[in-house]
C-alpha cells in the first residue's frame, strides 16, 4: 500500500484567508460570530454567524479556487490527468436564493454540487476524476477519504480534496426551523450551558499523493494520512447514536488502518463538537469507547467555537487546524468552555491553546444520517 | 438490479419522491440480499439530488413563509441513507456523490473504491434522480444535460464476487439516467 501524504494546503475561515489567520483565531480561541448583514434575520431565532467580506458571500467557486490555487501553489503541483478533484459540497445556496427572487445574471449551473468539481478541475488543468461529495457535515472528509483509498490502492498518485460552505440564508433557515441554531449567539462546545451551533463560513483545500510520487518530484511532506475510516449509527435520521457508536467505529476503523487499534499514539483529537444538546455527549461516550482507560489523557478539542459549523467543509478545514497542531505543536482550544458538563468529561483543551508534541492526531467528524468519518494524521 | 418510479411514502418523509424512490429500491436489494450490515456500505448518486426538497424550501423561504422543520431534517441524502441504515442495521459508510459525466460508471467506480478496504465485504449502490423543476432544467441546460423524463431510482449490489470491472456482467453500462426498464 503507499504511504499518503499532504504536500499542501489552502484555507479561509471567518477569520481570513490562509493559515495565519486560522492560527490567530481558531488557535487564539477567538469566537469570529457577529450578527450577519447578509440577509434580514429578522423572521429568525438569533442573528449570529461567523461570517467574512461584505453583505453578500463570494461565489463558491470563487473561494474554492482561491484554497485551490494555496494548496497547489504550497504543493508545487502541476495537476496530471489522474489527479482527481473531490469537493465536499451541497452547491452554491446563494446562487438558488438568488434564481427563485428572480434576479437577473445567476449562475444557476453552480447550484449543482458537481459543478463546483468540474469549475475546479477546469480551473486547476486536471482532466482525471471529478466528484462532489453530498454528504452533508462529513461530505469533505469522506472526499480526502475517497483520495487515500485510491491512493494507497495505487489508483491514483495525487488528488485535491477541497470543501466549501459559505453562510447564506437557505441554510440558515433550514437549521433556525429545526432551533439548532444558537439563540445566544456563542458557540459553547461540551459546555454545560451550550444551546447549539452557529454557522461560519468555511473553506479548505488540501492536495494529497503517494509519498513516493512527492518524494520524485521533490515535494515536501507536510504529514501523513495514515488511517482514514467511515461508520453509521443505524439509529436515526438525524440525531446521532447516544453511544457514539458510529464514531467509534470509524475511529477504530482508521486507527486499525494506522496500525494503532488502541489509539495508544494518538496525541490530539479535533472532535466534531457542534455544541449541540445530543452530539456533545454522544461523542464524548464515543471517544471513551475508542480510547478506553486512555480517555481523560487524550486531550480533545472542538475548534466550532470559534468557526461556527462549517457544514459540507468541516471536515477539510479541521483536518488543515490538526495538520496545523502537528505542525506547530500547539493545540487548539475548545473556546467558550464556560460550565463542565459531567457528561463530557474529557481533556477537553478549555479556552487557551497548549504547547504539545504532537506526533499523531485524530479528526473526527458526524452528520444527519448517522454518517461519520475519521482521519489519523502523523507529523512529517 | 431494481428500479422504481414510483414509491411508497417512508415515514417522517413529505413532499418529495426522491427519499421514497431511494427507499423503495434499497429497500428491496436488502430484503433479497440480507447480509453483515457491519461490512455493508452504502453509495447514493444523484447529479442534482432532491430538487423538490430543496426548491420547496428555497421558494417557501424567499415568499416569506415558516420553514418547515421536516424540510430540515430531510435536506440532505444522508436522511434517507440513514433511515435505510436504521432499518437494516447497515453501519458501514454512508457515502453520497454527484457528478455531473457518466454518473453510473463514477458510482460503480465509488463501490469498487470502497471494496479495496477489507473490512468491507459490500456496496449498495444507489441512483435517483428527478424531473426536477424550472431551476434544475435550466441548470442541467447550461451544463448540455437533458433531465429524466419522469422520476426513477435505481439500486444493484456491488460485492466481491461481482466487481463491476469484471464478472459475468459489466455493470459500467449502468446509466443511472437511463430509461430503459431492467428485471
Amino acid at each position: 500500500m503507499a504511504e499518503v501524504v499532504v504536500t499542501g494546503f489552502g484555507v479561509r475561515t471567518a477569520f481570513g484567508q490562509g493559515a495565519d489567520a486560522v492560527r490567530r483565531g481558531v488557535f487564539g480561541g477567538v469566537p469570529s460570530f457577529a450578527p450577519t448583514t447578509r440577509f434580514d434575520t429578522g423572521p429568525y431565532r438569533t442573528s449570529f454567524a461567523a461570517t467574512t467580506g461584505g453583505d453578500k458571500p463570494d461565489a463558491l467557486r470563487d473561494v474554492l479556487g482561491e484554497c485551490a490555487d494555496e494548496a497547489v501553489g504550497m504543493a508545487g503541483l502541476a495537476a496530471r490527468d489522474d489527479t482527481a478533484v473531490l469537493v465536499g459540497t451541497a452547491g452554491d445556496f446563494a446562487a438558488l436564493t438568488r434564481f427563485w427572487r428572480g434576479e437577473a445574471g445567476v449562475e444557476v449551473a453552480d447550484t449543482v454540487p458537481a459543478r463546483q468539481a468540474d469549475l475546479l478541475a477546469a480551473r486547476l488543468g486536471a482532466t482525471g476524476q471529478r466528484l462532489a461529495f453530498t454528504n452533508a457535515c462529513v461530505a469533505s472528509a469522506t472526499a480526502i477519504i475517497h483520495a487515500c483509498h485510491q491512493i494507497a490502492s495505487g489508483r491514483l498518485t495525487s488528488a485535491v480534496c477541497a470543501g466549501a460552505y459559505l453562510v447564506e440564508e437557505e441554510n440558515f433557515a433550514k437549521f433556525d426551523s429545526g432551533r439548532a441554531l444558537s439563540r445566544g449567539g456563542v458557540v459553547r462546545p461540551f459546555s454545560a450551558d451550550r444551546d447549539g451551533l452557529l454557522l461560519g463560513d468555511g473553506a479548505a483545500t488540501v492536495v494529497l499523493e503517494s509519498a513516493t510520487a512527492a518524494r520524485r518530484r521533490g515535494a515536501r511532506p507536510l504529514a501523513a494520512v495514515v488511517g482514514w475510516g467511515a461508520g453509521s449509527d443505524a439509529h436515526h435520521i438525524a440525531r446521532p447514536h447516544p453511544e457514539g457508536a458510529g464514531l467509534a467505529a470509524a475511529a477504530k476503523r482508521a486507527l486499525r488502518r494506522a496500525g494503532d487499534p488502541d489509539g495508544l499514539r494518538v496525541d490530539y483529537v479535533n472532535a466534531h463538537g457542534t455544541a449541540t444538546k445530543h452530539n456533545d455527549p454522544a461523542e464524548t461516550r464515543g471517544l471513551r469507547s475508542v480510547f478506553g482507560a486512555r480517555a481523560d489523557r487524550v486531550p480533545v478539542s472542538s475548534t466550532k467555537g470559534t468557526t461556527g459549523h462549517l457544514l459540507e467543509a468541516a471536515g477539510v478545514v479541521e483536518f488543515v487546524i490538526t495538520l496545523l497542531a502537528l505542525a506547530d505543536g500547539v493545540l487548539p482550544p475548545t473556546a467558550n468552555l464556560t460550565a463542565p458538563d459531567p457528561e463530557c468529561d474529557l481533556d477537553l483543551v478549555p479556552n487557551r491553546s497548549r504547547p504539545a508534541d504532537v506526533r499523531r492526531a485524530l479528526s473526527v467528524n458526524a452528520a444527519f444520517g448517522g454518517a461519520n468519518t475519521a482521519l489519523v494524521l502523523e507529523r512529517r | 438490479m431494481t428500479t422504481a418510479r414510483s414509491a411508497d411514502p417512508v415515514p417522517g418523509f413529505i413532499e418529495s419522491a426522491f427519499n421514497p424512490l431511494v427507499n423503495a429500491v434499497a429497500h428491496r436489494c436488502l430484503v433479497d440480499r440480507p447480509g453483515d450490515g457491519s461490512r455493508t456500505a452504502i453509495v447514493l448518486g444523484s447529479v442534482v439530488g432532491d430538487s423538490t426538497t430543496t426548491d420547496l424550501a428555497s421558494t417557501l423561504m424567499v415568499g416569506g413563509q415558516v420553514g418547515n422543520p421536516l424540510l430540515f431534517m430531510q435536506a440532505t441524502p444522508n436522511a434517507v441513507l440513514g433511515w435505510l441504515s436504521k432499518e437494516f442495521g447497515v453501519t458501514g459508510p454512508l457515502v453520497a456523490l454527484s457528478a455531473t459525466e457518466d454518473l453510473g460508471s463514477a458510482l460503480l467506480d465509488a463501490a469498487a473504491v470502497l471494496l479495496d478496504d477489507p473490512e468491507l465485504d459490500r456496496v449498495l449502490v444507489v441512483g435517483v434522480e428527478l424531473t426536477g423543476n424550472d431551476r434544475t432544467t435550466a441548470a442541467l441546460g447550461e451544463l448540455d444535460l437533458e433531465p429524466p423524463t419522469e422520476d426513477f431510482a435505481v439500486a444493484l449490489w456491488v460485492d466481491r464476487d461481482t466487481p463491476p470491472d469484471g464478472g459475468g456482467h459489466d455493470l459500467r453500462h449502468l446509466a443511472v439516467r437511463d430509461e430503459g426498464s431492467t428485471p
